[in-house]
Parts: C-alpha cells; sequence; structure tokens
C-alpha cells in the first residue's frame, strides 16, 4: 500500500496557457493515495473521453498516445519496497498534473561515461489534459516535463551522479528531450521497444538547472 | 530535503516546454509501436499539398504566419512546420483550429497530413491543384483561381466521387 502523504513537498510553479499566468504548484516526494486515486477518477476517465474523439475522428492507431497502457498503481506496487526507486508528483489546487518514477540503480551508456551511475526515469507521464497529442482540446498547464527532469537531475547530484540522468522517450517527446534539455540521443533501443534512449550529460544538466533561474 | 526550483525558473520551463510533450518509459507490450513514429510512413505529396493550402489561404487573407498562429490560436512553429516541412506530422488540435479558420472540413485536413486513411479522390485532387502553383510572394490570379479550387475540393459539401 502507498503512503498517504509525500516525504518532502517543493513549491513549483506551473504555466496555465491559456492565460500564460504563472500558478502555485507543488512538488510532491513521492507519490501516495491521493496521486493515485486522481489517476483513476480523473486521468483514466479524462483519456478514455479523448481516445473516443480520436477514433471518432477516425485517427489512426498508430498516432494515438502511446502512454495508454500504463498503470500508475502496478508501477508503484512494484516499486514500493525498494530503497533504489523514488517517485514524484506535480499537484495544482488538489489535482495530480504529472507523475513520475525513477531507478538509482542504472549506469550509463554515453560514450566516455560508460559505465558511471546515473538516475532513470522510467516513467513520466503528465495528466491527460496537460498533453497536446490528444484531440483538439488545448494543454491546460506547461512545466511540468520540465520540473519533474529539474527533480531528476537534483536527485542525482544529491545521489552523487553529477546530474547525469537517462530515459526512454515516448516518440512525441523526443523534441522535449533532445532540444528543450539538451540530452543526447543515443538511438532507438531494440529492447525498449524501440524507443530513443537519451541521456543528460552533468554539464548540460547544471546548464538546464540553471538556465532562466534568474536572481 | 526540497529542492532547489524558483518561479522564474519555472516561468522559464513553461514557456520553453509550451506545445512539447513529454512522456518517458517503456510502452507496455503494444505491438503497434515497432517502428519510427508516423512521418516515414506518411503520404509525403499529400502534405505537401496540405502545407501549399494553408500557405495560399494564409497570404490569401493577407496573414503573416505569427498572425495566423494567433487567429488560430496554434503554436507559430506548428505552422512554419506545416508550411515547410512535408516529413511534420501536425496535431490533431492544429488541423482542427485551422478547419475552422478556414471554413473547410476538419475530417479532409486530417486526411491530407496522413493522421487519418483518406478513402475518397480529394486527396488526389488536392494534390493535382497543390502541384500547380509556384512559390511567390503576392497571389496572383493564377492562384487565387488555385485556391479556390483547393477550397472547393477541401470544404465539407464537396461532392463525393
Amino acid at each position: 500500500m502507498s503512503a498517504t502523504t509525500p516525504s518532502d513537498v517543493t513549491p513549483v510553479w506551473l504555466t496555465e496557457k491559456s492565460t500564460k499566468e504563472t500558478v502555485d504548484a507543488e512538488l510532491w516526494h513521492g507519490i501516495v493515495d491521493k496521486n493515485l486515486a486522481d489517476w483513476e477518477a480523473e486521468w483514466i476517465p479524462d483519456l478514455q473521453r479523448r481516445l473516443k474523439l480520436l477514433n471518432q475522428q477516425k485517427v489512426e492507431r498508430r498516432f494515438w498516445p502511446q502512454s495508454r497502457h500504463w498503470d500508475w498503481r502496478e508501477k508503484l506496487r512494484e516499486i514500493e519496497r525498494r530503497l533504489a526507486n523514488l517517485s514524484f508528483a506535480i499537484m495544482v489546487e488538489d489535482m495530480t498534473q504529472a507523475m513520475m518514477t525513477i531507478d538509482l540503480t542504472k549506469r550509463s551508456r554515453m560514450p566516455g561515461h560508460e559505465g558511471q551511475h546515473l538516475v532513470y526515469i522510467d516513467f513520466l507521464e503528465a495528466a491527460p489534459w496537460n498533453r497536446n497529442d490528444l484531440a483538439e482540446e488545448p494543454a491546460k498547464f506547461s512545466g511540468c516535463g520540465s520540473i519533474l527532469i529539474n527533480a531528476a537531475i537534483q536527485q542525482s547530484i544529491l545521489e552523487g551522479f553529477k546530474g547525469r540522468i537517462g530515459l526512454h522517450s515516448l516518440p512525441q517527446a523526443n523534441s522535449f528531450y533532445a532540444n528543450a534539455c539538451g540530452m543526447t540521443d543515443l538511438g532507438q533501443d531494440a529492447t525498449y521497444e524501440n524507443l530513443r534512449y537519451f541521456e543528460l550529460k552533468p554539464e548540460k544538466a547544471r546548464s538546464f538547472i540553471e538556465k532562466g533561474k534568474g536572481e | 530535503m526540497t529542492f532547489d526550483i524558483n518561479k522564474a525558473w519555472c516561468q522559464n520551463a513553461g514557456a520553453r516546454e509550451n506545445s512539447l510533450d513529454i512522456g518517458a518509459g517503456v510502452i507496455a507490450a503494444d505491438p503497434m509501436f515497432t517502428h519510427e513514429g508516423g512521418a516515414d510512413e506518411s503520404p509525403e505529396a499529400s502534405r505537401l499539398a496540405l502545407g501549399r493550402f494553408i500557405n495560399l489561404m494564409r497570404r490569401d487573407q493577407g496573414l503573416s504566419i505569427e498572425a495566423l498562429a494567433e487567429k488560430a490560436d496554434v503554436e507559430i512553429g506548428d505552422l512554419l512546420s506545416l508550411e515547410k516541412n512535408a516529413n511534420h506530422l501536425p496535431d490533431v488540435r492544429t488541423l482542427y483550429q485551422l478547419s475552422e479558420v478556414f471554413g473547410v472540413s476538419q475530417e479532409k485536413l486530417m486526411g491530407l497530413s496522413g493522421l487519418t486513411h483518406a478513402n475518397d479522390d480529394y486527396v488526389e485532387e488536392a494534390v493535382r491543384y497543390a502541384a500547380k502553383s509556384a512559390s511567390v510572394e503576392v497571389l496572383s490570379e493564377d492562384e487565387h483561381m488555385i485556391l479556390n479550387g483547393l477550397i472547393s475540393v477541401l470544404s465539407e459539401n464537396a461532392k463525393k466521387k
């Protein structure tokens, strides 16, 4: 059974796309019961509604969002007793906006960094209403992906991994990881459903968390 | 222990992320995704026709790409790619918004883009019209005729052959 409260809460901010206003949000350290309840009661019905729209518009299945089979309750059950796995969620107005799980046991594949520890992002997903690939409705909030990547980098630094992170990107997100995050594309991985594998080097990690910080 | 993430950073990140999707992780046993997403299997000619149609409509209405993006509430980058890059797969929402602004069929724009499988002759006809146009700054009389032809092919009420 998952926890009922997060171990820590970092204040963060998202951008409401329709107004371009900044809204107060929270980064929860640990996915808890509330997040799984939101996933079941809000994410899944909303995703089904949007898939129905795509189907009605006759969009081919290969262009439907790929994360629709993910089962967050099952994922959390798998990792809840493992110390080397951590999870995070972003909250706005008492609703889960995005979730991520990470694994601290993986090693770098990057040439010149092979064998070095990194934070591997097992899963990262935004709520259906924050996505651009689902029917004609615009996304509500932007910034969830960047905040979760920032969290993964800071966790990597805390673990002594110098900010190194790695992940397998869903096809529609390749541009985000390559261009917005500055990750290195190490190509398609035949052992991971042919998803592209990306890694972030320590210097790029520092640059990512400092970029636009101001002050 | 909390992290150091300040408001200015989040505001910049929100602007940078904007229309990009962010999902990561292994797809759970979904046999559909054993290949790269989309573009390689999509009809390049019909995407060129779609890009040409948008270019002509935009110029006919005297709009810059920026102005059309604002009018249709879509991303500038998506519009640019739609007009210039036949490998670009647009969002469903972008095509929906453009169909509303231009008063043509969303279903047909999606067919041209390759997002849906088009069963009608309109794709071939639209490609034929688009192939007749050349890229110039101001719409010539010929281009007006071509645009009118494209509009009639892509409108909701176009006669099915």
